[in-house]
């Protein structure tokens, strides 16, 4: 099948300026436009933007603590049922079904999951299984285990380290690893309540900064593309940009990812004492071209948080509105905590929300600022098209500043940054950079080769609505989204990483599990078979 | 062997499966109970999701109890695994279902490795209401009963937790000095429970005492469902639908309502016309509704009575690969066919059914 995109406004900066072009599909893949050849289908898209389908490189969108909170919160997905309303918060994408189609209705056909437990696998590859229309990966977190843990104590080679690493990406399946407050889910349970980057795990006397060093050096050792995937040390608190800007500076020459910076923007000024320090962090990043960064941005309204940053959540059961919770002493890296929470036009709501947009204008190169709101912990990906909006207009942003509370805008340099982003730029953030962050070479840009994800978006003056209903969305070729609504369901496929395992570890494994659980390896491990799906995974080739 | 039935008829498959899909079209309000794996439950729920109704589990009412723990209040949980490895002090809650018992047996012969690294010790919440049925197990446990005089096990629970927090209490029970001597030593102690025989009053005091335990110290609680094959349904219909089990469809949207979508209560009072018996154990029977047609897809050899439509199904772990929740590991595990046989597994059966029904329509799985 031959299929042309004739007349639109091709937005694809890896491949060049933006231009009136058309696009051509030969199945599954963007070809050249064949010479002689007519198309079996054409769709005149003049008058519309057409982009690679969107990444997004961070979204809790399946697994245990994702379907954990659903769970507590069944009124929660009541209330996010789909609406006749126009109201762009009305649909928080619950189930996996739901998931799949509104991502697919804006545009997006690749999202990662950035928080799947080793043990829980299998689980979260169902899940993920489940969601229609897009492909999907998930990345392994590592760093809270006895395993790696006892390794790092007894200063066993790096060698070992990188076995054990590989193993784990391997057989959960994973496109990269993730560290959550690396060490101190283990410290939690021996009743420690606060841990910092240089704090230490009791009954191992490892520091956290050792355990994201070490996972740091592996993931670049074995040649998995996505940087350590990282979620820093005290998240929330008043004061956490110290830890951030030492996170920061600890790269040493090493790529590595920092999630959610927004959730560490903070500082202790003001008479609150809870102030911006997004200025200053977005200058570090700036400085060292090893660091990626995403958002998480805050967005006001009702939403669940969900880490697996045990300690953090537990700190904040306090806040849980409503008043219900659940904290999870998982095996290892599993676990975490389900906070539901209602973003507040007050100072507290209006200062994150701020020193989110300020770490998105400030932070100068697209390439390393990514766009998320850590759904939903920041705000569910159903308010995306706000967000692109407010970053594309600054006159949204002063029209919505008006609104809030201005003590705490006052703390920030938001109202001064005039910054819009281009079409280009939103291209690079949300499509070619994830792309290159992630080693999916395959997609993120329009050029001859790369799969047929493709977004038409309608140009026009409301730009959220531009990006909430895509024109036409093609998955892999297909016709998915016409008019913003799904016209065609299909199944994609989870991403992975396939490391060799190294035939040593997996005996220390089996012994492992025996000696510890009682219980033998093939009880935390599956075949692709148990996913119940035609090829439900597709390897992307590690760093040679 | 017969694999098919249209009343007590012998038939092949394809008929049986024709027949059926033909009584699924022309119903007003069909109903599913389930009883099956993770796929086969997968698989039932996509059928319900394209004709409407609503889908509970066999065991639905024990299974409705655990849920609203969750869903009224939620709690602080740990797994199996944490637990042999991390508690030194594991304190049993009400009864625990025979099914969990060789995991009490494991910890029991095995040290924890982690934490305090203590000898482990047991001790064993009552209630007047509970049964002695698993004394001896107790027993080998060496397990410490605490319980009162005439006081209930929610009642024991509400008396526990004023005496940790140091309020006066009118009675005592047996064995709190000792308990309290225990928790102040361990670094990890473990509340191990089930739905089955606590009440979810009872389960939210229990989680009241664990949060009171929090504030300066460790705690957690270990949940071992009253049915490991329902509990990974309803995770597996909160995934699908964004609702545990007891969830019905209204203009193709899920809506949740542990009462309005009870099967069996919809049964009695008639309220639906097609009732879908999905039985991977096979050997229960589905509950009588008058005039309510029933469609059996059940682990057996030969017609279930009553039933329009008998299709004969495997289990999971037994007669075909499949995927099951397991308490042992608190999350899902692969399980390969024990003694593999010729009986389809229930979500080839459904996905049959799907295709057998006419238009065309999405089948999510
Ligand atoms: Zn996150």
């Amino acid at each position: 099948m031959l299929i042309r995109l004739s007349g639109g406004d091709v937005v694809d900066p890896v491949n060049g300026k933006t231009s009136q072009r058309d696009v051509w599909i030969r199945d599954e893949v963007l070809v050249d436009a064949p010479k002689g050849e007519a198309a079996d289908q054409t769709h005149d898209v003049s008058g519309c933007i057409v982009m690679a389908g969107a990444i997004d490189i961070h979204s809790h969108i399946g697994g245990g603590n994702v379907n954990t909170a659903r769970l507590l919160l069944p009124e929660h997905h009541a209330a996010h049922m789909p609406r006749p309303a126009n109201t762009p918060l009305s649909n928080a994408g619950w189930s996996t079904f739901q998931t799949g189609c509104l991502y697919a209705q804006m545009g997006f056909t690749t999202v990662v999951e950035p928080a799947m437990a080793p043990y829980t696998a299998l689980h979260t590859h169902l899940e993920l299984a489940d969601i229609p229309i897009i492909d999907r990966a998930t990345l392994a977190i590592l760093g809270n285990d006895d395993f790696t843990l006892s390794l790092l104590r007894d200063g066993k080679s790096s060698a070992m380290i990188d076995d054990y690493v590989a193993w784990v990406v391997g057989s959960t399946r994973a496109l990269g690893v993730k560290v959550i407050n690396a060490g101190a889910a283990a410290a939690f349970k021996d009743n420690v309540r606060s841990f910092s980057l240089d704090d230490v795990v009791p009954e191992y006397g490892v520091s956290s900064r050792k355990i994201v060093k070490s996972l740091q050096s592996s993931v670049t050792r074995l040649g998995i593309p996505h940087p350590l995937h990282v979620h820093a040390n005290n998240l929330g608190i008043a004061g956490s940009a110290d830890t951030a800007a030492a996170t920061i500076a600890a790269t040493e020459g090493v790529p590595l990812h920092l999630a959610h910076l927004q959730f560490y923007g903070y500082g202790t000024g003001g008479k609150r004492k809870f102030s911006s320090e997004a200025a200053r962090l977005a200058e570090a990043v700036n400085a060292n071209p090893d660091v990626t960064i995403d958002v998480g941005q805050v967005m006001f309204g009702q939403t669940v948080t969900i880490s697996s940053d045990v300690m953090r959540q537990f700190s904040a059961i306090g806040n849980a509105s409503p008043k219900k919770t659940i904290i999870f002493d998982g095996d290892g890296n599993g676990g975490g905590g389900i906070v539901p929470y209602r973003y507040k036009q007050d100072y507290y709501g209006s200062l994150q929300w701020a020193i989110g947009l300020e770490l998105f204008l400030l932070i100068a190169d697209p390439w390393r600022v990514f766009f998320t709101t850590d759904h939903p912990n920041g705000a569910p990906f159903t308010a995306y098209p706000e967000l692109f909006e407010l970053l594309m207009s600054s006159a949204s942003r002063d029209a919505k500043s008006a609104e809030l509370n201005a003590a705490a805008l006052e703390l920030t340099t938001l109202a001064s940054v005039r910054r819009e982003y281009t079409l280009e730029e939103i291209a690079i953030m949300t499509r070619a950079a994830p792309a290159k962050l992630l080693g999916l070479k395959d997609r993120g840009h329009l050029g001859a080769g790369a799969i047929a994800d493709i977004a038409v978006y309608r140009k026009g003056r409301d730009i959220a609505k531009m990006f909430r209903e895509a024109a036409l969305v093609f998955k892999n070729g297909d016709l998915v989204v016409k008019n913003g609504k799904v016209s065609q369901y299909r199944w994609g496929k989870t991403l992975r990483l396939n490391p060799p395992p190294d035939k040593a570890i997996i005996k220390r494994m089996k012994a492992y599990h025996e000696e510890r659980y009682g219980l033998s390896l093939d009880w935390f491990t599956f075949p692709d078979s148990a996913i119940q799906r035609d090829e439900p995974f597709a390897e992307v080739p590690c760093n040679s | 062997m017969s694999v098919a039935w249209i009343g007590s008829q012998p038939v092949p498959l394809t008929d049986a499966i024709r027949n059926a899909a033909k009584l699924l079209a022309s119903c007003r309000c069909p109903v599913f109970t389930l009883d099956t794996d993770v796929h086969g439950t997968r698989s039932t729920i996509a059928l319900a999701t394209m004709l409407g109704g609503a889908y509970d589990h066999a065991k639905g009412q024990v299974l409705a109890n655990e849920v609203a723990l969750f869903t009224n209040h939620g709690g602080m949980f740990t797994t199996p695994g944490e637990a042999r490895r991390r508690s030194s002090l594991i304190i049993l809650v009400g009864e625990i279902p025979p099914l969990h018992h060789d995991l009490l047996q494991a910890w029991a012969t095995s040290q924890p490795d982690l934490g305090d690294k203590h000898t482990r010790r047991w001790f064993h919440i009552a209630g007047d209401e509970t049964s002695s049925s698993y004394g001896k197990r107790l027993r080998q446990l060496k397990a410490k009963p605490l319980r009162g005089e005439g006081l209930s096990l929610e009642a024991t629970l509400a008396l526990l937790r004023a005496r940790l927090q140091h309020r006066p209490a009118l009675s005592s029970l047996s064995n709190i000095d000792s308990l309290e001597k225990a928790l102040a030593s361990a670094q990890f102690p473990v509340f191990v429970f089930s739905g089955g025989s606590v009440e979810a009053a009872g389960l939210v005091m229990l989680q009241g005492l664990i949060a009171d335990l929090n504030r300066k110290g460790r705690a957690s609680s270990v949940f071992l469902p009253a049915d490991d094959d329902a509990w990974g349904s309803a995770l597996a219909s909160l995934w699908m639908t964004g609702f545990p089990l007891r969830t019905g469809f209204i203009n193709s949207l899920p809506s949740y309502d542990p009462v309005q979508w009870d099967v069996q209560r919809m049964i009695h009072a008639k309220e639906t016309d097609l009732h879908v018996w999905v039985s991977g154990r096979g050997g229960q029977t589905p509950p009588k509704g008058g005039k309510v047609v029933l469609i059996s897809l059940s682990r057996t050899d030969v017609p279930t009575s009553g039933a329009a439509v008998t299709i004969a199904v495997g289990q999971a772990g037994v007669d075909h690969d499949g995927v099951a929740y397991s308490s042992r590991i608190g999350t899902f595990r692969a399980v390969q066919a024990a003694t593999p046989s010729h009986l389809p597994s229930v979500s080839k059966v459904i996905g049959q059914l799907a295709d057998a029904l006419p238009g065309r329509r999405e089948f999510a799985c």
